[in-house]
Formats: structure tokens, sequence, C-alpha cells
């Protein structure tokens, strides 16, 4: 009875319960997610040694080796919980293809996609939310129209295609960017300056903000436009406020919060997006690992990607959560009634 | 004002005497590092690791020439080879390379569970400074490809976890950077003991083909491979360059009648319409290759008729006259092959000239290829099926159906793989099952000859002996059709030398004679 009154009354029972719940679902789903992608690695019918070696002709001594070496042969069961088992005493293995700790390929790869995807974030959240903003107050007019086209547009596009067309013209014919890659061509790091840095960056960054601008541009304008047809606005409105300034004070204050969390919410898109841009700009991050993990059966590495990045769209969602249980209850009302 | 602040960070300047390759598929990134013993350089095409330095290395003729190694002789019974070495080489570290390094790296290489196939060796050992010795398990004249394209790793500086990643070689180069997944940059040795190259800093660029091409266009790079079916695009200011190689591409047959048999592997064994003779002697004999090479290939290849035409173990008499359409025909009506239902397709014994053909749906030459000469077969009344298909589903269906292959090795280790019928269905070899004894015997002796001439006049009567064997002449095993061209867009301003014969996927391997002409006009 006394634990339940301190769970129910008391704000950090609240806050632990949600931490409790909050480990036990990411746990359970880590468990999922592993064993569904080592069962998807096991039905494929990829042949690894075949992908290593392509069409060369080796010995059958050789091939053995091989087959032992990728554990072709070892029961999957057997594979499954070796790779568990160290799982459980923080060593995720050493990856077949490149040869040293999965750790190790994760944290080079995942860090260059981090500062992308972060990046791209960010731009798109507040590209959006001003878009957005824009749209719900001059609602119905030209603008709006436009901005409304603009977003359907982008919705339909396929990311891979809008990196293409953005390399073409403004790399290879106007020039203005690179051709892709993190870093200048044949520069040592030392001689690496923060602005080459970012000019590398801007592209691929620039096309997964576009793409990403729609949903949020769309959401602050319905959201807007609810907003400035409630009775409050309708007071202050016979108040005598108006423009620019209305929409300041009454406005952006009721749609900022429920915009941030879609935003958090969309970390998974986020991370699909960055794999095709990465493929196009020649960008070195986590989604080209994962792609040859996956075709040629590097179940390590693999199983090291699906892990991290099970754990960073978990942490999207639980920011996005955070925000309804604590920040601002209301969303998690609306979303309720 | 964007645009001009742009351009100016966008225009990497470069010197005279630096080289930037994007080559996509022939310097492609080594995922292990650059360490020979986990696949750097060690790939039977990729000739020049660069960093490292070989025993031995090719001439302009395919023959094995000296580099680390001074002589080489081979015991009576062929399972010694003595290898003595120059004695002044360093590494890049300042420590002399001795024949203790040499022993190190093979020894090393037998358990590394790479692409090397080390499972012939017994050990190697150092007798001296100079002198090493390889002890094989069995008698193997192809070994000599062995010792050319492994780069020499030094013992005291060799951790297999770290090796790949700061490499440390006798090379006419050195690692300075690798940034993973995009660049390595590699500056000259300046202690290297032969022919010093020309360029003092190369940057090989790991860009995918269509960015290899897009990073030329934008003029970013001085060499960018192509694929081929660029071969009519031009860029301002580069010359398209074709180099002969030794990929061929050849439709293997299953070689035995559909007996019901299973393979090993539990795949159906054998076809009807393949294993007779006179339908793979009548396609070698109709197809016109030339037309291959013209259609398919823009011209930037050669015709081919045994696999290894262009290699000096091939046999020029084990080739046969094509696009003899009336011959071919003429071959079928023979051997019994008519079309009597008039549906233009032949029969014999109720048995339709119709077998399906595989190829690797993400390669557009093949599947070109696939269809060209399905249509010309077509008009020899042999029906050609073609499936596109991944390369699980093709392996699987390879000892029932043709399959178009790509061979590149210049190893001739891989002429007994694909024709010894001990190799039958023992694995990824020999796929259409071929058993000929005769051939056997040659390519026994061949592998087990301990003089590289002799072995070759073996290797060379497996092809054709003047009454049988692998090629079109004699049982006619393969229907092999062009060799391709590697392409290249290099800058105006480069001097790429004579790159040696057939190693077109290894546009470095005469890096020593690179120079950069006319230099005022290099931005």
């Amino acid at each position: 009875m006394k634990y339940e009154k301190l769970w129910s009354f008391s704000g950090n029972g609240k806050l632990w319960a949600f931490a409790g719940k909050k480990t036990l679902k990411l746990i359970s789903l880590l468990i999922a997610v592993c064993l569904v992608s080592f069962w998807l690695v096991e039905q494929s019918p990829i042949d690894p040694v075949r992908a290593y070696i392509g069409e060369m002709s080796i010995t059958p001594e050789h091939k053995a080796q091989l087959e032992e070496y990728w554990g072709v042969n070892m029961p999957p069961q057997e594979k499954f919980l070796n790779w568990a088992g160290n799982i459980a005493q923080g060593d995720f293995g050493t990856s077949l293809i490149y040869r040293i700790p999965v750790t190790s390929v994760i944290g080079e790869k995942f860090t260059a996609s981090l500062i992308l995807m972060m990046t791209s974030w960010l731009i798109s959240g507040i590209l959006g939310f001003i878009l957005g903003i824009i749209a719900g107050m001059k609602r119905g007019t030209w603008i709006d129209k436009i901005i409304k086209t603009y977003c359907y547009m982008l919705a339909a596009t396929p990311t891979f295609w809008l990196a293409l067309v953005l390399l073409m013209v403004f790399s290879v014919y106007l020039g203005w960017f690179p051709i892709g890659l993190s870093v200048p061509i044949g520069v040592i790091s030392g001689n690496v300056t923060f602005l080459d840095w970012l000019h590398h960056l801007i592209l691929p960054a620039l096309t997964l903000s576009l793409i990403g601008v729609a949903q949020i541009a769309m959401f602050t304008r319905e959201k807007l436009t609810e907003v400035l047809s409630s009775d409050y606005v309708l007071f202050a409105k016979a108040r005598g406020e108006k423009g620019l300034n209305l929409v300041l004070r009454h406005g952006i204050r009721n749609v900022a919060l429920p915009a941030v969390t879609l935003q958090f919410l969309g970390f998974s898109e986020l991370f699909g997006g960055a794999v095709l841009v990465e493929q196009v700009f020649s960008y070195p991050g986590i989604g080209q690992a994962a792609v040859a993990a996956g075709l040629r059966s590097d179940v390590p590495l693999l199983l090291g990607i699906v892990l991290v990045s099970a754990v960073f769209v978990f942490c999207g969602n639980t920011i996005a959560d955070i925000i309804y249980e604590f920040v601002d209850p209301r969303i998690k009302q609306e979303a309720d009634s | 004002m964007i645009s001009a602040a742009a351009l100016t960070l966008g225009s990497t300047p470069r010197d005279a005497d630096e080289l930037i390759v994007a080559a996509a598929g022939t310097y492609a990134e080594p995922e292990e590092g650059f360490d020979p013993l986990h696949g750097w350089g060690c790939g039977h095409m990729d000739y020049e690791p660069l960093i490292q330095s070989t025993l031995f290395k090719s001439a302009d003729n395919g023959s094995i020439i000296n580099d680390l190694a001074t002589n080489y002789s081979v015991s009576s019974d062929g399972l010694t080879w003595t290898v003595n070495i120059r004695n002044d080489v360093k590494f890049t570290d300042g420590v002399p390379l001795t024949a203790k390094d040499v022993a190190f790296t093979y020894n090393t290489a037998v358990g590394s569970n790479s692409e090397l196939d080390m499972s012939n060796l017994e050990n190697a050992t150092a007798v001296n400074n100079t002198t090493v010795k390889f002890k094989l398990k069995e008698p193997q004249s192809s070994f000599i490809w062995r010792l050319r394209y492994v780069g020499i790793v030094p013992e005291h500086a060799y951790q297999k976890e770290t090796y790949g990643q700061q490499p440390i070689g006798s090379g006419p180069y050195k690692l300075v950077q690798w940034n993973k997944g995009q660049q390595a940059i590699l500056e000259l040795n300046e202690n290297y003991y032969g022919k010093k190259p020309y360029f003092k800093k190369i940057t090989l660029l790991f860009l995918d083909k269509d960015a290899s091409f897009a990073a030329a266009k934008s003029g970013k790079v001085d060499v960018a491979g192509l694929e081929n079916s660029y071969a009519n695009q031009s860029i301002d200011g580069y010359n398209l360059v074709a180099l002969p190689s030794s990929s061929a591409n050849g439709v293997s047959f299953p070689m035995q009648y559909d007996t019901g048999k299973k393979s090993l592997s539990g795949e159906p064994v054998g076809n009807n319409v393949t294993a007779d003779i006179a339908i793979r002697k009548a396609l070698n004999v109709g197809i016109n290759r030339t037309a291959l090479v013209e259609g398919v290939l823009y011209g930037k290849g050669d015709v081919e008729y045994t696999g290894v035409d262009q290699r000096s173990f091939g046999n020029p008499k084990a080739k046969v006259n094509d696009s003899n359409i009336e011959g071919a025909k003429k071959m079928l009506e023979n051997a019994g092959w008519k079309d009597s239902d008039g549906d233009g397709i032949r029969e014999k014994n109720g048995t339709k000239a119709e077998f399906k053909l595989y190829y690797n749906s993400e390669d557009q030459t093949r599947q070109a290829l696939s269809m060209a000469i399905s249509e010309q077969a077509k008009q020899m009344g042999i029906k050609i099926d073609l499936i596109g298909a991944n390369w699980d589903e093709i392996y699987a269906k390879q000892y029932s159906s043709a399959v178009l292959y790509q061979y590149s090795s210049a190893d001739t280790f891989s002429l007994y793989m694909q024709y010894h019928s001990k190799e039958a269905d023992s694995g990824y070899n020999n796929p259409g099952l071929y058993n000929s004894s005769v051939v056997d015997g040659y390519l026994e002796k061949a592998l087990r000859s301990t003089d590289q001439s002799q072995a070759t006049e073996y290797w060379k009567l497996a092809a054709y002996d003047g009454k049988t064997g692998y090629g079109p002449a004699g049982d006619a095993t393969w229907l092999w059709l062009t060799t391709k061209d590697y392409l290249y867009m290099v800058n105006k301003t480069i001097d790429i030398g004579t790159p040696q014969n057939n190693t077109g996927k290894d546009i470095l391997g005469n890096i020593y004679e690179w120079k950069r002409i006319n230099e005022n006009k290099t931005s």
C-alpha cells in the first residue's frame, strides 16, 4: 500500500518507474532485434566464402579453412550463444571483414554518420518549423500553397535521387562542392581545416535536411492553424493582438513542444536516409558498413550495428516519451483522448 | 559570394608530382587494411602492393623477373624451392629486410584465413640472411605465382590486428594516412632500393565507378577507372585509356549427361544438350566473337578462344575459326540435330537443342554478352534461354546449366582447378564437371614440373595436343567469348609509360615509368 502511494504520488517515484519500464523495454527490444537479425542472416542463401573470394578458383583445403573462419559449418544456435555470451561480457567480437574489433569499426563509422545525421536533423527541424509557421500564418495564401507543394513533392522524392541531382548540379557542373567524401582529397589530417570539413558536410547534410523538412513543416502548419482558431487566440485577437506578435506570443509556444517531440520520433527515418546519402556521396558511415556486413555474412559486425542503431532509435523515442510524460503531459492527454 | 568562397575551397591545389587515382575495383579499398597477409595486393590480379615489395615481379611479356629475389632454384623432386634475396633492402623503419622476414611472411600467410591460398606450403625457413627455403607438400610449378604477389612484411613489426592500419614495408611507397572508406595517402619511400617513381605522393580514392567518373568530370582526379559501358564517353582534358587484361568471359558447359545424379550439395547434375560435343563445337565455330567485341565491348577488348589466349601458357593451336554459321549447321546436321517440326529449333531423339544460360544480373556486360550469343545461336537452330540471377542461385545451377563466367587469373594453377577431374564438384571449380584422363595427365605434369618452361608446354598441351584438350579444337568444354579491356580516364598531363601486357586491372603496376608532362597545365 505504502509503495503504491509512493509510485503514484511522488514525482520521483514516477520517474523511477518510467526509467525501469524503459530499461526493461530496451533490453527485450535488443534481444528480439538480435534474434531476428541473426535468424535472417542464417536464412540468407549467401555463401560467405564465395562472397569473399569472388570468382577465384581455390583448393578444397583452402575452402575448408575459410569456411571454418566464417563459421559456415557451425550450428546456428552455437554461433548465436557464443556471440551472446561474449556480448554479456562486453566483447562484441572481431569483424570478419575488417578483421579488427567490432567496437572499433562501429566507433569509426558511427561517429561519421552521427555528425551527418545530427546536423541535418537540426537543420531540417529548424527549417521545417519555420516553414510550417509561415504556412500556418498565411494559410490559404500563395506562400502557403508554395510551401505545401514543396513539402508534398519532397515527401515523394527518393533520398538517393535528390542526392544524385544535387551532386550532379553542385559538384560536377558548378564545382562548388566536393564530389563526396568527408575529407579533402590528398590532404594530411593535420592540414584539414574546420572549413574543409564543413565544406564536405554541407551537400550530404543538405540532402538529408531537405527531405526531412516536409513532415515537420506540415505538422507545424496543422498545429498552428488549430491553435490560431482556438478560444484563447480569439480572445487575444479581441484584445487587439495581431500578426506576427500574436503568433509569436501564443502560437509558437504552443506548437514548439509537439514539433520537437515529433522531431525526436524521426530518428529512425534519419537513419534510413543517411544510409542512402552516404552511398551517393561516398561518405564513410555506418550505412555502408551495415550493407557490407549483411551481404558478406559478417555476423558479429552486423549484430553490433543492429544493437547500436536500435539503441539510437530507442533514445529518440525515449526522449519523445519523456517530453510526453514529464515536460508537457498535455500531449499525452491529447493522444489518449 | 558563397560560390566564390566555395570555389577557392573546392579546388585542391596539387603539385605536379602528386597523383590522384580513383580506380574502383582495381585499387579498391582493402577493408582488412594494407596487410598482404589479409588481402592487400595478394588477389591474383593486384600485382603491385606499392607499400610492400615482392620476391618477384612480372616483365612486360608476362614472364617472371626478380624483385627482392636475386635467383631461385627448385629441387629435382619439386618439393623444395630455394630463393636468394638482395642484401641491401631496408624496411621504412630502417631495419634491414632479411630471409627471416620472408620466411615469417609465408609461414604467417599459411594460417591467415585470407584470399591467399598457402595450403600447399609446408613451411618456409631462413637458411641465412639472404637465403630462404620453401618446403611444399606436393610439387607445384604454379607456386611461383605465390612468390609473385605476396608483399613481404617485417617480422619485428608485424601484429595481425594492427599491421594493416600502419603497415611497414619495403615498397616504393609508404602509407601516411588512411581515411577509412575514403582514401589512402601514400608518400614516396626515399630509401627504396629500386627505380624510384616520379610521383612523390599518391592518393588512392575509394569511390565507386560512377563517382570516379563524376570525379574525373569535375577534374578532381588524375586517373579514374570506368565501367565498360562508359567506353564511348569523353571528358575534356582526359584521354580514354584501354588496357588489355586477362579478364576473359566465357560460357561453361555441363559436360555430363543428365542421369538423375546429384552433386555433393544435392544439386542436379548434367545436361543432355550441352553434353553433346556437336552442340559445343557448333557454338564455338558458329559464334561471331568479333561482333561481340564490337557490339558489346565497344571495341575495347579482344576475341577469346581458350580463356588464356593472351598468356604465355595459352595454346594458339587450341583455337578454331569462328563466325562460320554454315559450318556449325553442318556439324549439327551430321550429329543428328535436325529441325524436323519446323519451329526453328533442332531436335535429336526427341530432345530439343535448348538449354539455360545463367549470368550475373548485376553485370551489364555479361547480360549484353549473353543476349548477343543467344541471338546468334538462334540462327544455328539452338535456343539459349537466358536467366539473370544472383551468384548463390548461379552456383546451385552450374552443374546442370550453362553459366557465363569471368575468369581473370594469370596464375596457371587456375587451369588445373578449372579442368582437372579431381576438382569436379569439390567446391567452386570445374563447373562443367569435365573429366578427361588425357587432360588430367597434362595438368598433373604441368603442375608437378620443376621447370617453368617445361610446365608451360604441358599447360599448352592440356588445351590441345593435336587430338584432344579442353580448348575448342578439342573437347570444347567452354565457349570462351571475349577478353575485356580495363578502361581509365587519364588526365592528359600524365604519361603512363608502357603498361605491362594483360595486367589491365593493375594500372599502377608500372608506376615507376609514370610522370607528369606539361606541368604548367595542372591546377
